[in-house]
């Protein structure tokens, strides 16, 4: 990693792509860095076109390569590296070309979404309340049992005064017969009330049974205490870092994965205190990778994020969160099936994660409210997580066939009169395909 | 008639017995064990009532139900510092080198999140392939049993204490003697002469299968020491003189790849193997022509053979029907010429002399056989171990240490070894395991496994196989080269030592930065420059009394071939179930060795030759020498009569050595049994004590033994006894060559070897004017079925396998069982037939004998099936790899009352287990019976406790994560690994491009040594599984039930004469 050729740092304060900047200023510096005075994880960026006194390439070396750039000498970059390592740690070196750094410069120098972002930051919520809207759901249940209870008397209190009547006639009848031998005499009498009120009772303990036994491994809601007061809203809604910053290996991987210790470290080197439990949260994280959070410095002696060999000294001791999503052994979920060909936005299964507080299976109707944040949303009706749900919206996510070459090759099979097959040459008749259609409903797409 | 041989699957079947018959109408048997269960004392002793029972089961399920509504709390820890290459989920593989004394292969090792999980051939870079123990070597490395600390006098010790303790035993008067088996490694190499020049240790070398012979034969004819290198895949004619090639002998796995290379019919011409031996061995079970000889004939047919080419040897002790194979293998190497090969087994100096002199003859120096390409294999020296032996007895030797070998159980005498190690003053092994060399040393310095070291490996004098470590390692252990230069005063890493014998100004500094080295490691081997080649020149000065040595030879009442088991090699790995429960592929026993005898002689001593679940074995009694060794015997069709085999390798941890729980029986429960001394007991006997030795060299053979009948019975768990394929030449087609070449040409279906199968139908198709035999219809043709559509839609995974390359080596056997978490059941549950393989080999032997001969010759159709049941005396094999068809008109998946097994639109058969209730009635209604059943909870039930794999807290670390572990109650059977096709068709996805053929390989074809398995997608025009379909070999077995398979098999041609 040289320094640029000063023809493609030329300019670099004022040629850029505002719009592009913003995603790479997204992807790679947003984690720690603001476009506003505000010190994130690292010093905020406005202003910088100002107060950058040096060199062009060396603001791009300096991105690229930090140490490379204190490395040559440059006295400002000496004044940063006296100024700043000491709180913040060295800058991760990013893969970013000179041309990337001519689009961020200008996004920085015009964030055009600035005070936007700084609005939308009362909607991310300080308490997590989603628990009291549970307690809500059981609503309808009472309902029905009032509206039943409403009906049984409504019904039969035409019948109760003519009944009450012949009762105490009988009794005065049959004064000896056994209690049992009363009630039932009374009930044949009342036969019109008893078989009512009969049929309620039956219908409702049906209804409870029903949604009792459906209910069984249906997880909606689930959130387990995890060994860290970890705070999606704040990371996600307050603080923006977008969700593959820690949960990378959905991209890579069929896990998304709990982000590894070190990650955490990249911004909580510098951020040492939270905004809502102080340092007792962070403390934890650093109990686990073994820093010292006064001297900055980690226990292994390797320097930031060293690979620990067992034979260090310092054994890490890693968190042990409990997961929320479950899936038994039998079934095999691909995120990278999902994220990175079928093209989901992570909401589309988890819901607004920045309204949450730990980790939690975001009920199905939560997820459908999302619809008008995120258009490509599929509204789905069965409870999160069961199979029901995977395969609603198999049968409704539509395959682009252009949107791969692999799809293309096989789009180009189905339609080959010579080699295609009459009748799967349906599915391509009403112009859209499925996951179904495509065997996204066969049981070893998931089960082996 | 070579085109309609009559096979069947073993002698039960020509027997026809009643147990035979109703097995072959049922796959499991009806009873089940129930009043056995209820007559077991044990039940009585116990202390849970009936009414504790009822109690204990009314509160499980209350239980259950209850916390069935609990949402399961699983934790998930993530790394604390994640290593950058390893992204939970997805595995990476390493280059590495196998290599254990015998075999040796470039290998490349799957690793998931830091575990080494499989272990298959590195096909771009790499030296030969995996088989059966090679690949299932992995499991290895997780054996609770192995050496978790150094040890001194017994007791766990620290590297500190035992270097001090090592060194001091190694300052003593006397010879010090290192103990190693062929060394490979040029490191490690140094290391012995950096020991031997601080301590003045000596340096012997042993192999556990002793090729002395040919090593010396080569010395006394080439005035080389060295073990020659043989060219498979120059040779047109093979003439095997009892070396098992494709199984055991020399560098099998190489060989093998190489021979098969020269068998494919579609090249116009194909190597002939001739192969001569008493027993049936895979290279026998494979060849062309298989002459029955007697151990002590092999010198005189070796002399034969010469005499018929170039008329320098002799004709002496030999019958007609011997010199006709003589004079058949001749003729074929004399039109070979330089291109011809004969390679012998036996470990006799004279015959390897004649052999020399036969290839000589051929001019096959140089192009065949060369004397000078290959680095040293099997360079042990049995005159100095003898003389080892004898200095130890004697009280010469102060100091012993043993580095890779374990001559306590492998060594002829044992006993003396035992004796001479007892009377050392001081002695280390380097073993992973206290085997029964290690537990007899004063210390134990226990080396690391092949996985977690790095090694350099040489065997090609062009390139350094490198080995690297794919996990840290797993307990307190030690590189062997590092304890040697330990004891030799120097602290270096072995990692370092072994970087600086490659470049010896290597510093830690570059340990990253040298970019030669960081790609040797990448692709598995560094390039070094290749030495002069030497060309050999022949003596023949030791031929002469070579003939001589071996014209007078005769055996006695029997003989005795020592071989090996292509599963168990030389016992190193006894205590790996996957190996122990891998079928023989000839005789399709597991868990034990036997003797091998010729049903006319068991007839004739009264022994049982009947072997089923409930008649076990006849014990008889093996005397050689005076040493004496009982174990059942085996009626093995081939075997020449008068002779008899036993299986080496076996009995391993006789003295209650530590050596891995599966190493021992166990009996019904699962606990160890053990014998009226409290030791456990070993699977099988160790018949190494019977080798004998010719002038220090273990001869393998005997040609003088008793064999006795003792009136003892030991059961046997076979596994290929619940299938039937009498008369149906529709389960195995095959040609000889010329027959083939005659009709290369003709449509699929058209050929005399391969004809549509028709079936008739009650309707006058044939215009004839009647309804007769004659009306028929090709059976694809029927469709009982609606039609399933494959063809053309997505992908379509088919499997295309050749019988011609298939050797029936069970590589695909122990691959598929180690990538699909396939559960290891045991001895008792494989002789109930309740095997878990979903892949298995099926053995067919040929009868001389068909329907038409019995029409020929005037017998009526009884009497013909009758005649057919009679075994051929040297009958021919096939090898058929077997497992689920997947049928786009599958019988399974219209039973199935739950849908539990379905077919994809990619026209594989799914089988859910999670909606599996193990009604089995897919299993009754499967034409192959390739369903497999999980009669128990095998990853927790106790019976297999000391077996399964996945029941060890350890072991189970070798599960594929990718493929789910079933539980009781579910059918399970090949899934043509989807786990894998799935995986593939997701990188196809995110790369965005047409799915590359070859990129999703089942793990059999993945394994196979020879290319005989071809997977791919159909539906993908150019793929080399479509090509290899729509060649006129292909054929599906048992075509006339019109199931439409998706797996195919490709005619056998065999290269032999037209009958």
């Amino acid at each position: 990693m040289l320094s640029a050729p000063s023809a493609a740092t030329a300019g670099i304060w004022d040629e850029g792509n505002i719009e592009n900047g913003q995603a790479l200023f997204n992807a790679n510096c947003a984690s720690c860095h603001k476009v506003t005075n505000e010190v994130l994880a690292a010093p905020g960026l406005a202003g910088i076109a100002d107060r950058w006194g040096s060199s062009e390439e060396i603001l791009v070396q300096w991105i690229q390569n930090p140490q490379a750039a204190a490395a040559t000498g440059d006295p400002y970059v000496k004044s940063l590296v006296d100024r700043y390592v000491g709180t913040y740690g060295w800058m991760t070196a990013q893969a970013v070309s000179a041309d990337d750094v001519k689009d961020i410069m200008a996004y920085v120098q015009n964030p055009p979404d600035v005070v936007a972002t700084a609005d939308t930051g009362t909607d991310c919520p300080t308490i997590y309340d989603a628990l009291e809207e549970e307690q809500g759901a059981n609503g309808t249940i009472w309902f029905l049992i009032l509206l039943t209870l409403f009906l049984i008397i409504a019904l039969s209190a035409a019948t109760v005064r003519r009944s009450l009547e012949r009762a105490a006639q009988e009794v005065a009848e049959d004064d000896d017969a056994p209690y049992v031998v009363r009630l039932r005499a009374w009930a044949w009498d009342n036969i019109a009330f008893v078989s009512i009120l009969g049929l309620f009772v039956v219908a409702y303990l049906v209804v409870i049974g029903y949604q009792g036994l459906m209910g069984v491994g249906v997880y909606q809601g689930y959130t387990p205490d995890q060994p860290v007061k970890f705070i999606h809203s704040v990371h996600v809604c307050e603080n923006e870092v977008d969700c593959q910053y820690c949960h990378h290996s959905a991209y890579e991987s069929k896990h998304a994965g709990i982000p590894s210790t070190n990650v955490c470290m990249n911004c909580h080197k510098a951020v040492k205190k939270g905004s809502r439990y102080g340092e007792v949260e962070i403390g934890k994280i650093y109990a686990a990778i073994g820093f010292d959070a006064e001297s900055g410095t980690y226990l292994d002696g390797e320097g930031q994020n060293g690979y620990q060999s067992p034979q260090d000294d310092f054994q890490g001791k890693p968190l042990k969160w409990n997961k929320v999503h479950n899936l038994p052994d039998h079934v095999f979920f691909s995120h990278q099936q999902h994220v990175v060909v079928g093209g989901l936005e992570c909401q589309n299964c988890h819901g607004d994660v920045g309204k949450f507080t730990v980790g939690r299976i975001a009920p199905v109707e939560e997820i459908n409210g999302l619809v008008d944040d995120f258009p490509g949303l599929i509204e789905l009706s069965k409870p999160t997580l069961t199979m029901g749900w995977c395969i609603e919206c198999h049968n409704k996510a539509e395959i682009s066939f252009a949107s791969s070459g692999y799809y293309e090759d096989i789009h180009e099979r189905l339609k080959d009169d010579l080699r295609g097959n009459e009748e799967l040459r349906k599915y391509l008749e009403d112009e859209k395909t499925t996951v179904k259609e495509l065997g996204g409903w066969e049981c070893a797409k998931c089960h082996y | 008639m070579a085109d309609n041989k009559i096979y069947w699957s073993g002698l039960e079947e020509l027997d026809r017995t009643p147990e035979f018959e109703q097995l072959e109408s049922q796959e499991f048997p009806a009873e089940r064990p129930v009043d056995e269960f209820l007559a077991d004392d044990r039940l009585q002793r116990a202390n849970t009532g009936r009414r504790d029972f009822l109690k204990f089961m009314g509160f499980s399920v209350t239980a259950a139900t209850l916390a069935a509504c609990e949402t399961p709390v699983v934790k998930s820890i993530p790394y604390t510092n994640k290593p950058e290459e390893i992204t939970p989920g997805v595995a990476n593989y390493y280059a590495s080198t196998y290599y254990d004394g015998h075999d040796y292969v470039d290998v490349l090792v799957k690793t998931r999140e830091g575990r080494p999980i499989f272990v298959k051939s590195n096909t771009e870079t790499g030296y030969g392939r995996v088989n059966a123990r090679v690949n299932a070597s992995v499991l290895g490395l997780y054996d609770s049993a192995r050496l978790q600390a150094p040890q001194l006098n017994g007791e766990a010790t620290d590297w500190t204490t035992l270097d001090g303790a090592v060194q001091k035993g190694l300052s003593g008067a006397g010879r010090k003697v290192l103990l190693t088996g062929t060394v490979m490694s040029p490191s490690h190499s140094r290391a012995i002469a950096a020991l031997a020049e601080a301590t003045g240790v000596e340096h012997v070398q042993c192999d556990s299968i002793s090729y002395g012979a040919i090593v010396e034969a080569a010395e006394k004819d080439f005035g080389r020491r060295v073990f020659p290198s043989y060219d498979f895949a120059n040779a047109k004619t093979v003439v095997s003189l009892n070396a098992d090639f494709l199984g055991t002998w020399g560098d099998t796995v190489w060989y093998t790849t190489e021979w098969a290379k020269t068998r494919r019919p579609e090249d116009g011409a194909m190597s002939v193997l001739h192969a001569f031996e008493s027993g049936m061995s895979l290279t026998g079970s494979n060849a062309d022509r298989r002459t029955r000889v007697k151990p002590s004939q092999q010198g005189n047919v070796a002399a034969a053979l010469l005499n018929e080419i170039n008329g320098q040897g002799h004709v002496a002790g030999l019958d007609e029907a011997i010199l006709a194979g003589v004079k058949a293998a001749a003729a074929d190497l004399k039109a070979a010429g330089a291109n011809g090969l004969v390679v012998a087994g036996d470990n006799d100096v004279a015959t390897q002399c004649i052999v020399n002199a036969i290839n000589v003859a051929l001019g096959a120096l140089g192009t065949t056989v060369n004397i000078n390409e290959k680095a040293a294999l099997h360079q042990g020296d049995d005159a100095a171990f003898a003389t080892l032996v004898e200095d130890m007895k004697a009280g010469r030797v102060s100091a012993l240490i043993v580095d890779g070998t374990n001559p306590s159980y492998h060594a002829v005498d044992a006993a003396a070894f035992n004796a001479g190690l007892d009377k050392v003053a001081f002695s280390v092994s380097t073993a992973l395991f206290a085997d029964e060399t290690a537990s007899r040393c004063t210390a134990i310095a226990p080396n690391h496994h092949w996985l977690e070291a790095w090694n350099d490996l040489q065997i090609d004098p062009e390139r350094i196989d490198i080995a690297q470590p794919t996990i840290q390692p797993l307990y307190d252990t030690r590189h062997a080269t590092e304890s040697l230069l330990a004891w030799a005063g120097q602290t270096v890493d072995a990692y370092t030592f072994l970087r600086r014998t490659h470049n010896a100004a290597y510093s830690a500094e570059a340990m990253y930065t040298d970019q030669d080295w960081n790609t040797g490691v990448h692709n598995g081997f560094l390039a070094v420059a290749t030495p002069e080649k030497v060309a050999a020149a022949y003596s023949g000065s030791a031929l002469a009394g070579a003939l001589a040595a071996v014209k007078g030879r005769k055996g006695g009442g029997f003989e005795l071939d020592l071989y090996r088991k292509v599963t168990m090699g030389d016992g190193q790995q006894a205590g790996n179930p996957m190996l122990q429960e891998t079928p023989d592929p000839i005789t399709k026993t597991t868990w034990d060795n036997y003797v091998t005898m010729a049903r006319a002689d068991m007839e004739a001593m009264g022994l049982n030759t009947y072997i089923a679940e409930k008649d076990p074995a006849s014990v008889v009694k093996v005397t050689v020498n005076g040493t004496s060794i009982e174990l059942p015997a085996f009626p093995q069709p081939g075997q020449l009569p008068g002779t008899v085999g036993i299986a080496l390798g076996y009995g391993r941890g006789a003295g209650n050595e530590a050596i891995g729980k599966a190493a021992y029986q166990v009996g019904e429960g699962g606990d160890h049994l053990a014998d009226a001394e409290g030791n456990l007991v070993p699977i099988g006997k160790n018949a190494f004590g019977l080798a004998g030795s010719v002038e220090d060299l273990p001869a393998f053979s005997a040609y003088d033994v008793t064999v006795q009948a003792t009136g003892e019975t030991h059961p046997l768990a076979c596994t290929q006894l619940h299938h039937t394929i009498m008369g149906r030449d529709s389960v195995v087609k095959e040609t000889t060559l010329d027959g083939y070449l005659a009709e290369a040409d003709a449509k699929r279906g058209d050929a005399s070897w391969n004809r549509v199968i028709g079936l008739n139908v009650h309707d006058d198709i044939n215009g004839d004017g009647e309804i007769n035999a004659l009306d028929k219809k090709a059976a694809g043709e029927f469709d009982l079925w609606h039609e399933h559509a494959v063809d053309g839609v997505g992908h379509r995974w088919g499997m295309a396998i050749d019988l011609t390359s298939c050797i029936g080596c069970s590589a695909c056997v122990t691959a598929c069982h180690i990538e699909n978490n396939v559960p290891v059941v045991g001895k008792d549950e494989v002789r109930r037939h309740r095997d878990m393989h979903w892949m298995r080999i099926d053995r067919y032997y040929a009868s001389d004998w068909s329907k038409e001969r019995g029409a020929e010759e005037g017998l009526g159709v009884i009497s013909t099936y009758a005649k057919m049941e009679e075994p051929g005396a040297n009958p021919q094999t096939v090898h058929m790899p077997m497992m689920c068809q997947h049928c786009n008109h599958a019988p399974c998946e219209t039973v199935c009352p739950v849908a539990a097994t379905t077919h994809s639109n990619e026209g594989v058969n799914q089988m859910t287990y999670n909606r599996c209730i193990g009604t089995r009635y897919c299993a009754n209604n499967c034409p192959f019976k390739v369903r497999r059943f999980n009669w128990f909870h095998y990853p927790g039930y106790d019976k297999f406790q000391n077996l399964n794999p996945a029941q060890d807290a350890i072991q189970r670390m070798v599960l594929n994560p990718d493929v789910v572990v079933r539980s009781r109650g579910v059918m399970e059977k090949c899934s043509l690994c989807v786990q894998r096709t799935q995986g593939a068709k997701l990188e196809a996805k995110k790369a965005g491009t047409p799915l590359e053929d070859g990129s999703a390989i089942t793990a059999c074809a993945e394994a196979c040594p020879t290319n005989a398995i071809t997977f791919g997608d159909l539906n993908d025009t150019s793929s080399e599984v479509r090509a290899t379909y729509d060649n006129n070999r292909t054929y599906h077995a048992l075509e006339e039930i019109g199931v439409q398979p998706n797996v195919a098999y490709l005619t056998k041609v065999r290269n032999t004469p037209n009958a």
